[in-house]
């Protein structure tokens, strides 16, 4: 920027220095075209960029719209990979929308992955609870195993003021280190001896919709999705919760529970998170593994930045995230591109929205003379 | 016993100067108001460019600790445009660059091939004769180059902060944006350079890690080091003696970790490598609890500065 040649000593020169710079001025209102067309030019710009990327590490560019498009809409069984994948990228992404609404930063949704499948897998195996309501108790088990684990850095914010950005995500190291230990110690696998559960059972799995490789996790992550729009956006707590982003200070002084409307806010994204880790254990890995959160904190919280905390965004944005996963899947095995890829591309495309929203907010005009 | 003692201590600075170095680096940032969450995408990115430095140029192991350094600075560019110069929210930015960084970095060594590569790098420098003296020579005086480095950057750069113009130049910028703008500070160019040389340290810090510790490149080998920087940075309540205090702390800590296990203390290892987390963790409530100190965090930490919304 050109103000960078005013004096660092002393009083601003004569305006006269500032031969051509920008002045900013904030946007009163933006009209809806306008968001929509930035927001299109920021996601054209990350794809154009990751494609860019994509070709340099050896992707031809016509396999591009073959491997990202044609591929998955072409085949029953990609489209069934992307909504089995949907499933618990959705519920992540509804956890991330509904603590950032609150303004509690919860980094840790990963951990709170873990705990869930360890209430999940506890529940299953030492097969607590008749068979019938075996899979009830697991979500159960595992949305209670997302609170507990969310629980301290939610009441060491609201009571001391401990910064909950580092209390989560040191959280999720403390979650992998104690996952490492059951599977490698008192949970390991007795049949294959490697570090996973046992296998579930087949009452201990979210049952197959017939079609394809479809199963209940779908449906369950659909359900929250209606379960989390009503609660936000047409119930008083939603309503009051949009009252605390808007302005906290604002809705404590005339009376809003703000302490426990951020309580319930983080604790309802921890059960979610613990509920996205029982349906990867219970309806597409059918055990817990070491490793079969990697990557969901991380798109979690980029789904609820892309949707404004929105739930019906969410769960669209993680559709998008879902095409990409499977599309990076079939990357590795056709062209030996790390799943990093994946990352990488996510985190640009995320870059280049948040940077366009520069344009909806300001207006800049370049002074000159 | 004494020989546990003087092993463990021994090692406590080489574990401390990742930590020391990258929470200095905070420090100068967020002296200016730019929050960094990204610090464990730099050190990613710094531990990454360091190994593969060495890897490519065989060897030259301090040259390699520059380009450690300017790997992240270079990658700073990218959250200074995004904070600085796009007004972006400061949260999102810098857990996009760990984001970014963790993608980033796994993808280039993977492809290059240079992750689980073991190399020769950085080793102890004896300091002749005084290594011999009995207990202090072995802790104090058989480190590497860069634990003796630490401490005269520290001076310099608690130096420069607290007793130069530019120090306080730097500190109004994050103390009153409006009011250093009306003094005729340049609040673009002292944010960036704030951000751009505590990047630098915190690259520093990473590439320290693979070229001086590890010796090897593993994914993701930060290992939540970054963060914890950023809960020193916390804790010291920005004053960087206090940081090196509390990174000397880690230190312990850390070096502590394979003594356990080697001792044959019955303790589950899981447990063990929990422990520079929960103490973490500890640390911050402890911080928050005894919060009657001066703390010296800067007002405008976390604010976007907008010269035509000025009050």
């Amino acid at each position: 920027m050109a103000d960078e040649t005013a004096g660092m000593a002393g009083p601003p020169k004569a305006h006269g220095l500032h031969r051509f710079r920008p002045r900013l001025e904030m946007r009163q209102t933006t009209s809806g075209l306008r968001t929509a067309a930035m927001i299109a030019a920021g996601l054209a710009v990350g794809l154009g960029l990751s494609a860019l990327i994509l070709v340099a590490s050896g992707v031809r560019p016509g396999d591009l719209v073959n491997e990202f498009i044609v591929q998955i809409f072409a085949s029953p069984k990609n489209i069934s990979a992307v909504l089995v994948q949907a499933a618990p990228m959705i519920i992540v992404g509804l956890s991330a929308s509904i603590a950032f609404k609150a303004r509690f930063w919860n980094i840790g949704i990963e951990g709170q992955m873990i705990f869930g499948a360890i209430g999940a897998t506890l529940v299953a195996t030492f097969d607590i609870g008749p068979e019938g309501l075996r899979l009830p108790l697991m979500a159960l088990a595992a949305a209670l195993g997302g609170i507990a684990w969310i629980a301290l850095p939610a009441v060491l914010k609201l009571r001391l003021g401990v910064n909950e950005i580092i209390s989560t995500l040191l959280l999720n190291y403390v979650a992998l280190n104690f996952l490492l230990h059951l599977l490698y110690g008192p949970w390991q696998d007795p049949v294959s001896a490697f570090p996973h559960s046992e296998q579930f059972e087949e009452t201990e799995r979210l049952a197959a919709l017939g079609w394809q490789s479809l199963n209940a996790s779908l449906i369950v992550a659909l359900a929250l999705t209606v379960l989390v729009t009503v609660a936000l956006t047409a119930s008083r707590v939603g309503y009051l919760l949009n009252f605390v982003h808007t302005n906290a200070t604002m809705a404590r002084a005339v009376g809003v529970p703000v302490v426990l409307l951020t309580l319930a806010a983080a604790l309802g994204s921890g059960a979610l998170s613990g509920l996205a880790g029982f349906t990867i254990s219970a309806g597409i890995e059918y055990r817990m593994t070491q490793s079969f959160f990697i990557g969901y904190g991380f798109s979690g919280i980029l789904i609820a930045f892309l949707a404004r905390n929105n739930p019906i965004g969410a769960t669209i944005v993680a559709l998008f995230v879902a095409v990409l996963m499977v599309a990076g899947q079939s990357l590795q095995v056709f062209y030996q591109i790390p799943f990093a890829m994946v990352q990488l591309i996510q985190a640009i495309i995320v870059i280049c929205v948040a940077a366009s929203d520069f344009f909806i907010r300001h207006r800049v005009q370049w002074l000159t003379g | 016993m004494t020989d546990f003692l003087i092993n463990w201590i021994a090692n406590i600075p080489g574990f401390a100067v990742p930590f020391a170095l990258a929470a200095l680096g905070l420090i100068i940032t967020e002296k200016s108001g730019v929050l960094n969450l990204g610090a464990e995408g730099f050190m990613l990115m710094g531990a990454m460019a360091g190994a593969g430095a060495v890897i490519v140029m065989g060897g030259y192991p301090l040259l390699a600790l520059v380009i450690a350094a300017a790997a992240a600075a270079t990658l700073a560019l990218v959250f200074a445009t995004l904070t600085i110069g796009l007004r972006v929210n400061q949260v999102i930015s810098g857990l996009l660059m760990v984001f970014l960084a963790q993608g980033l970095t796994s993808l280039i060594a993977t492809q290059q091939g240079w992750t689980n590569k073991a190399f020769t790098g950085l080793g102890k420098l004896p300091l002749g004769p005084l290594k011999d003296i009995p207990v202090v020579g072995p802790i104090l005086f058989n480190q590497d180059l860069i634990v003796y480095l630490t401490v005269p950057i520290f001076f310099i750069a608690a130096y420069v902060l607290t007793r130069t113009h530019v120090g306080l130049r730097l500190r109004a910028v994050g103390e009153n944006p409006e009011a250093a703008d009306a003094a005729g500070v340049n609040i673009t160019l002292y944010r960036l350079a704030a951000v751009i040389i505590g990047a630098a340290l915190v690259g520093l810090a990473g590439g320290y890690l693979t070229v001086v510790v590890a010796k090897i490149w593993v994914d993701g080998m930060a290992g939540g080091r970054g963060w914890i920087a950023i809960a020193l940075v916390i804790f010291a309540r920005w004053h960087p003696w206090r940081a090196l205090a509390g990174a000397l702390l880690f230190g312990c800590v850390e070096a502590l970790i394979p003594r356990v296990a080697a001792a044959g203390i019955g303790v589950p290892q899981y447990f063990m490598l929990m422990l520079p987390y929960a103490v973490t963790l500890g640390v911050m409530v402890w911080t928050s609890l005894a919060r009657s100190g001066a703390s010296s965090e800067p007002s405008a930490l976390g604010q976007p500065y907008v010269r035509e919304e000025r009050h």
